[in-house]
């Protein structure tokens, strides 16, 4: 099979628990070899569509590929999928040696090829010595890499995380995203994980889908979602931004006029006069300047945030609305709170939303 | 030195309480082996001859026997239905589980003596009077809260996402259950199992309203000889159950460990 063609397959698959729409007619497409985060927030569908992938949860309609292969009755036992889980399920009356070879014994491999399989894994995960503790006698971190050693022994189409790295503290998540990456393209793995956590979705991914009230709001590599975000929700779900509420003056050619409170900005998008909108930019995009080309507004600082590489400068533009810069130290002077200061940025990387999407 | 004060009297206090509770078991075990038929200290040498005469006491072997069929059958029925009500509880989005749960163990709070006389009444009520199956009945309230008890503790702290992880690995579902359940809950049943075999094996207060003068359960059995006739023999029956229990107390330990049994941590 070529590196591009389809390797998973969702068709259409809906879910619903009661009255709530898990799921919402979800397609995604994945090729071989792709490792694809499902971002959003807590109920948004993204465990849901996991779970419907493993086969742990039923999908009331809709269809599910993997390796050219209609699973979408087939029990989980028999999909070949291997699933890291948040509380990574370790078997506790197992060694770590047994948990890793779980799966190939109930394949029935042979002792030999176990033993061969299991030492692979382990050694993947820099875990080789400890193959005869006691999960007991574990670290979370430790679990965390024979979960996943567990999940990668028996060689599966597509491995599944889901929250795997939430239980991690802040540095040793940080080191297992930039690991499990580099982890993940050596043993040329087609992975999806799971998270509410924008960082770990953009480091850690190759296609990011932002969900949201069980659809897919947007599949997109990190870069391009964060440089154009499809639609409000994904704006605000990864980064941060300015965004000012206006009304639609004039349209052109995908590029609008927008009157908001602070004066009037132009911005890309197509809507007829009179929409009400959002528009936004990215706070990287702001600049302090004089110069009135562009779009610009003028206020008072609020606040002045250092964080190391960038400084985070929130200035008041009046009538309620506030403008969200980031200055790195080459930019020259750093404000202080309270100064008076224009900011201007460029149309081209001005965003309009529909209004009524607001979540 | 305060602290070191406290601890010393804490100690002096702990000890002497063990051998408040050891000492009359250690009488039992001295008097078994008395060559007397009247015991007394200090012994004058040592003999085996009442431990002989055990088999051939009046009605013994067939109140051992009921006494391990009750304890047995009962404690086996409690087990694979007191795990079930106990994965309704721990599990299932039962309405009123935790009613349910505190009903199921009441009687363990329940005076042995008024559970007896209640379930003679009971019985007695609906024309169930079959002396064998009564006990077992009965026998049955007294085991299944022990039963109940340990194992819903010991599904609280099983993990079911364990289930679903060996399901993804290659396991029929009732295979996850054989290969990640049992084991994980292995622990749980046999301390379940020994609780609710020991709680029945030596009941009294519920046995004696439902036992009659063919079916009579071993403690019954031994009251009734220490007050015909009070001699070495029964020291030396008292004696054998007590290392009975032991060896059945050590060999789990090996297994599972005692401080799990006690519950006093993982």
């Amino acid at each position: 099979m070529s590196e591009s063609s389809p390797h998973l397959v969702v068709r259409g698959v809906s879910k619903r628990y009661g009255p709530t729409n898990v799921l919402d007619h979800i397609d995604l497409t994945i090729r071989r070899g792709e490792l694809v985060t499902l971002l959003g927030p807590s109920g948004c569908g993204k465990t849901t569509l996991l779970r419907a992938i493993a086969g742990l949860a039923q999908p009331d309609a809709g269809k599910v590929e993997l390796a050219g292969r209609d699973i979408t009755n087939v029990p989980p036992h028999k999909r070949n999928v291997g699933v890291v889980f948040q509380s990574y399920a370790l078997f506790p009356h197992l060694t770590v040696a047994g948990n890793v070879a779980f799966g190939l014994k109930v394949r029935g491999m042979a002792k030999r090829e176990i033993d061969t399989a299991v030492e692979r894994a382990l050694s993947l995960v820099q875990l080789g010595h400890l193959a005869s503790r006691r999960i007991s006698a574990l670290s979370g971190g430790q679990q965390q890499r024979v979960a996943l050693a567990r999940a990668i022994a028996v060689e599966p189409d597509v491995l599944l995380f889901d929250e795997a790295l939430s239980a991690l503290d802040r540095k040793l998540r940080e080191e297992m995203q930039v690991e499990l990456r580099r982890l993940l393209q050596e043993v040329k793995a087609t992975a999806i994980f799971v998270t509410h956590d924008q960082d770990e979705a953009l480091t850690m991914s190759d296609r990011v889908a932002v969900m949201n009230k069980g659809r897919i709001e947007q599949l997109a590599e990190p870069r391009e979602l964060y440089l154009r975000p499809a639609s409000l929700f994904a704006l605000n779900f990864v980064g941060l931004s300015t965004r000012i509420a206006g009304t639609v003056l004039a349209a052109d050619r995908g590029k609008v006029d927008v009157q908001t409170k602070i004066g009037r900005l132009s911005a890309l998008g197509n809507f007829q006069a009179g929409s009400p909108v959002i528009v936004a930019a990215r706070p990287e995009q702001l600049r302090i300047s004089e110069r009135g080309e562009a779009n610009s507004a003028a206020g008072r600082v609020r606040s002045v945030v250092f964080q190391g590489s960038r400084t985070l400068v929130e200035v008041d533009a009046g009538a309620g609305e506030s403008l969200l810069a980031e200055l790195s130290g080459r930019d020259g002077t750093i404000p202080r709170v309270h100064d008076e200061i224009r900011l201007s940025w460029p149309v081209t990387e001005t965003f309009a939303f529909p209004m009524e999407a607001q979540a | 030195m305060m602290t070191r004060a406290a601890i010393v009297v804490c100690w002096v206090m702990a000890i002497a309480l063990a051998l408040f509770l050891l000492a009359p078991l250690l009488v039992i075990a001295a008097a078994s082996f008395s060559p007397t038929p009247v015991f007394d200290l200090p012994l004058t040498g040592a003999s085996t001859r009442w431990y002989g005469k055990i088999g051939r006491l009046d009605g013994f072997w067939p109140s051992l026997l009921l006494s391990l069929q009750i304890a047995l059958l009962s404690t086996a029925i409690s087990l694979v239905s007191g795990t079930l009500a106990a994965i309704a509880i721990a599990r299932g989005k039962l309405p009123g589980a935790g009613v349910f749960a505190t009903a199921l163990v009441s009687p363990l709070m329940m005076p042995g003596l008024v559970l007896g006389i209640a379930l003679l009444q009971g019985f007695r009520a609906v024309g169930f009077t079959a002396p064998w199956a009564t006990l077992l009945v009965a026998h049955l309230v007294i085991t299944l809260p022990y039963v109940a008890r340990t194992m819903i503790s010991g599904l609280a702290r099983f993990d079911f996402t364990l289930i679903e992880a060996a399901r993804t690995l290659g396991c029929t579902y009732p295979g996850s259950v054989l290969r990640v359940m049992v084991p994980a809950l292995a622990p749980s049943f046999l301390i379940a199992g020994i609780f609710s075999f020991l709680a029945s094996f030596d009941n009294y207060p519920v046995s004696i309203f439902l036992a009659d003068v063919r079916t009579k359960t071993l403690p019954i059995r031994m009251l009734q000889y220490i007050e015909e006739a009070p001699d070495p023999t029964l020291a030396a029956l008292s004696t054998l159950i007590l290392a009975g229990t032991v060896i059945l107390l050590f060999v789990s330990d090996r297994v599972v460990g005692l401080h799990r049994m006690a519950g006093t941590s993982d």
